[in-house]
């Protein structure tokens, strides 16, 4: 119980002193997604912790033998285990929602009070683009793959490979594919390019917007390092408005660039052209070439949900994490000492919070095609990925199901995210844990003694 | 008529592994033993000796490494079986932080019992073990005797037809020692079954009727405790103070008729628990604070009812009696005793020239009768006299007519 007031104590320092501390870029909104991000990152770390701490009230019964009268009274073992995971489960779920409430009641502070740059953009980005639920629809660019098919056909047929028979159709169609892409990535001068959006379940109704998230980067950098373009929404063929959007923004980094709602045709589509001209004549033009790169494709955001709800069920993910864990280290629990197991699941907690970084990072390291036995250097990093391998389908990754970042920006946590969490995390991987828990744990001398 | 054990076990042995599983501490050997429904069953051993593991084994805190072991018929690990057993472990394993009546009240919940049920017991226990006044302190805070007392309290919670005490009297003082004997006792009277571990002896002998000894984890000797502990060779026969001249009288009367010298002729002494205990009554009885246990009270009701096993068993009884000639009852033998000792004061009397007539009445002690038909002492009663035989004095008695001796008894 003092352990707990211990965390939770940690936890209030954290969540109410973090707004007196945190600046962020000094702008209003810079504020407020620096403290959510510390404030949940920090809420979820130490409930990590204290989840794992929680599961010594099962080794000090055992150490302190209250478990001689408890297993003495008709209580079936697996009931004694499941017991222990709804009591920290419980104890994590008013902790977990106590402090987003908190959270929540601090931003509302910290909006209130924080002074913003600009009353206009900064109160409106805070608003409309990080205290909202968004839904983020990635723009799928067109098919590479077949015209480089195409291509390389018609190459074949005009015998261009008859002296290059090292190349292959799989890898010259791998680059013909790559050289596609790469040109329609570039926008040259004068050049544009159309970007179309399918499935936009919007609200399309007036005074509702839409938002494009991009990120442009220039073959050379203006001596402003300001790019000018024009962005332009609607399709007249489809009865919607066309609205003209010019921009002037930092090359290098995401841009929003807000449409209205009502540029959504009624089949739920929407067409965005990006012109590279400069449509401010007063200011000097580049004539840059403008790349969209692959790591930073578009994406056309939209409101469906308040932030209330996206707090609920990004808590709702994190409760999910926390539950296998606890069965984590409950099974560990009944199995080594106290010390021994809160090692052990603080390892997991590690590897599960690192697992894609792991995977990337031995793969990486090792050389391709190479053997096991090739060097004592491969032979380690290929046993810590065969070992990876063997347990990664316990091992949940927590990367998968961490929606701080998203909520932190306005994104929607969706509903099918948060029930695929709370079907992988809780209802497989939580009940295999703890099922194994119950199983050992009835299998188990209670009395045991070691000599 | 033939009633199913309690507790069966059959080369019984648990070998305790060290860390690579390896045989280590062989703790209990081909053990092989049988409770019967109501007795009250001593496990008496030094320490180490395999009672603590055994009980640990019949509560399925331990698995036996190899023979047969069954509770109420089924294996120990069986959760119905679980709640009909009492269990007070060697040392009280409370949780600290609770006080007294939150203890009985969660051990009550494990057992389902009402809210109401629950309340009730758990006042009526904590006036059993004198700590009704205590019942707001934490546990934590409790004396070792007072844990023993919330530790057998908790046994009783759910007025259990078998109880396991591990130790029961350990840490307690001599009044406190005396009352858990004292329910003991009375439970056992009660018709509920019995198991008791101990090392201190007089515990043993003052409440069981049947012990199995251990030594190195085997049995070395089992039975009725009223058989193991007769001394066939002594008689003692216990009497008002005499005069040295009756002394002397009975020296001769013996050594003509048995042609053997009494051994020894002393004033008996009070043991020392009685003499403690009647100071510490004076004590209460003046009113002098304490914040430690008070004096326990009755047992409660709710564990005065007759077990189900035992009803069961007088119903049978009854029905066997109506149809099957029965040997003469243990309550003829008494009655018989009675007139032997009518006959044997009469004896003494007449050997004293009556000069005893005005004393008090002497008193013979007869072999213990057993418990089952022993009228009831009362709480506070004292220790039970011992190595005494009626039918020794008979003997005497008779001889004195015949003229007739033995041979001379060793000391």
């Amino acid at each position: 119980m003092k352990l707990a007031l211990v965390f939770v104590g940690f936890i209030v320092l954290v969540v109410l002193g973090l707004p007196f501390s945190i600046q962020g870029d000094s702008s209003l909104t810079g504020a407020v997604q620096s403290f959510m991000q510390y404030g949940l990152t920090a809420t979820g770390f130490l409930l990590s912790l204290l989840t794992i701490f929680m599961s010594r009230s099962l080794a000090d019964e055992l150490v302190g033998r209250q478990i001689f009268l408890l297993m003495t009274k008709p209580l079936p073992r697996w009931q004694y285990v499941a017991g222990k995971w709804v009591g920290i489960t419980v104890l994590n779920t008013s902790f977990l929602f106590g402090s987003g409430l908190t959270i929540y009641v601090m931003v509302h502070y910290i909006k209130n009070t924080h002074p913003p740059i600009d009353e206009v953009f900064d109160q409106a980005s805070l608003d409309k683009e990080v205290l909202v639920a968004r839904h983020a629809l990635p723009y799928q660019p067109p098919d590479f793959l077949r015209p480089a098919k195409q291509e390389y056909e018609r190459n074949l047929e005009e015998g261009l490979y008859e002296n290059t028979p090292e190349i292959t159709a799989r890898s010259e169609t791998a680059r013909l594919t790559k050289k596609y892409e790469a040109r329609w990535r570039v926008v040259g001068p004068s050049e544009k390019r159309v970007f179309e959006f399918e499935n936009v379940l919007c609200d399309r109704s007036t005074g509702k917007e839409v938002q494009i998230r991009y990120k442009t980067e220039v073959t050379r950098y203006p001596p402003d390092e300001v790019f000018r373009g024009l962005w332009m929404a609607g399709d007249a063929a489809k009865g919607t408005p066309v609205y003209r959007i010019p921009v002037r923004h930092v090359v290098g980094r995401f841009h929003g660039v807000r449409i209205p709602a009502d540029a959504v045709a009624e089949d739920n589509t929407l067409t965005v052209f990006f012109s590279n001209e400069n449509p401010f004549k007063d200011e000097p033009q580049y004539n840059n070439v403008i790349e969209f790169r692959k790591s930073n494709d578009l994406e056309l955001l939209f409101v469906v949900g308040s932030f209330e709800w996206n707090l609920v069920r990004l808590l709702v993910l994190m409760l999910c994490k926390l539950m296998f864990l606890a069965a984590v280290a409950l099974l560990l629990t009944t199995v080594f000492s106290f010390p021994v197991a809160c090692l052990a699941s603080f390892t997991i907690y590690v590897l599960a919070g690192t697992r894609s970084f792991i995977l990337e990072s031995c793969d990486f390291a090792s050389a391709d095609q190479a053997g096991m036995f090739t060097s004592p250097r491969e032979f380690f990093i290929q046993l810590v990925m065969h070992l990876y391998h063997t347990v990664h389908w316990v091992i949940p990754d927590f990367g998968r199901y961490d929606a701080i970042e998203s909520f932190v920006n306005g994104r929607n946590v969706g509903l099918v995210w948060v029930l695929q969490g709370v079907f992988w995390l809780v209802l497989v991987k939580t009940a295999l844990v703890l099922g194994s828990a119950m199983l050992l744990f009835h299998r188990r001398e209670v009395a045991e003694v070691s000599v | 008529m033939q009633t199913v054990p309690i507790v069966q076990t059959a080369e019984l042995c648990k070998t305790f592994k060290d860390f690579w599983r390896r045989p280590h501490v062989e703790a209990v050997k081909d053990l092989s033993l049988e409770i019967r429904p109501g007795e009250v069953f001593g496990l008496l051993g030094p320490n180490g000796s395999g009672k603590t593991t055994t009980i640990k084994m019949l509560l399925g805190l331990l698995y036996p490494t190899r023979g047969r072991i069954s509770v109420f018929g089924k294996p120990p690990s069986d959760v119905a079986v679980k709640g009909r057993i009492g269990f007070l472990p060697e040392e009280s394993y409370l949780y600290r932080f609770l006080v007294a009546h939150e203890t009985l009240d969660y051990y009550g919940r494990l057992f389902r019992l009402p809210s109401s049920v629950r309340r009730e017991r758990t006042d009526r226990l904590l006036d059993m073990v004198g700590l009704r006044h205590e019942a707001k302190r934490r546990v934590g805070e409790y004396s070792k005797g007072m844990a023993r007392r919330i530790g057998l309290a908790q046994a009783l919670i759910n007025d259990p037809e078998f109880l396991i005490l591990d130790e029961p009297t350990s840490g307690l003082d001599p009044i406190g020692a005396r009352q858990i004997k004292d329910v003991i006792r009375d439970l056992g009277r009660k018709g509920k079954t019995i198991l008791l571990s101990s090392h201190i002896l007089a515990d043993v002998e003052d409440v069981c009727d049947r012990v199995t000894i251990l030594y190195g984890g085997q049995q070395q000797a089992a039975g009725d405790i009223s058989d193991l502990l007769r001394k066939t060779d002594t008689t003692q026969i216990n009497a008002p103070a005499l005069e040295d001249r009756t002394i002397a009288q009975i020296r001769e009367l013996v050594q003509r008729l048995e042609r053997k010298d009494i051994l020894d002729v002393t004033n008996p002494r009070v043991s020392l628990e009685d003499f403690f205990l009647r100071i510490v009554e004076e004590a209460q009885a003046k009113n002098i604070q304490t914040s430690g246990a008070r004096g326990g009270g009755e047992i409660p009701e709710f564990l005065q009812q007759p077990t189900e096993s035992i009803t069961h068993d007088v119903v049978e009884s009854l029905v066997m009696a109506s149809s099957v000639k029965v040997e003469p009852a243990a309550v003829e033998t008494l009655v018989n005793d009675k007139s032997d000792q009518e006959r044997t004061r009469q004896l003494i009397n007449d050997l004293m020239g009556g000069a005893a007539e005005e004393k008090e009445e002497m008193e013979v002690t007869e072999v213990q009768p057993h418990r089952a038909e022993s009228s009831e002492p009362s709480s506070t009663e004292t220790a039970r006299p011992r190595s005494a035989d009626a039918g020794v004095i008979e003997r005497l008695l008779d001889g004195g007519r015949d003229g007739e001796g033995d041979s001379e008894t060793e000391s």
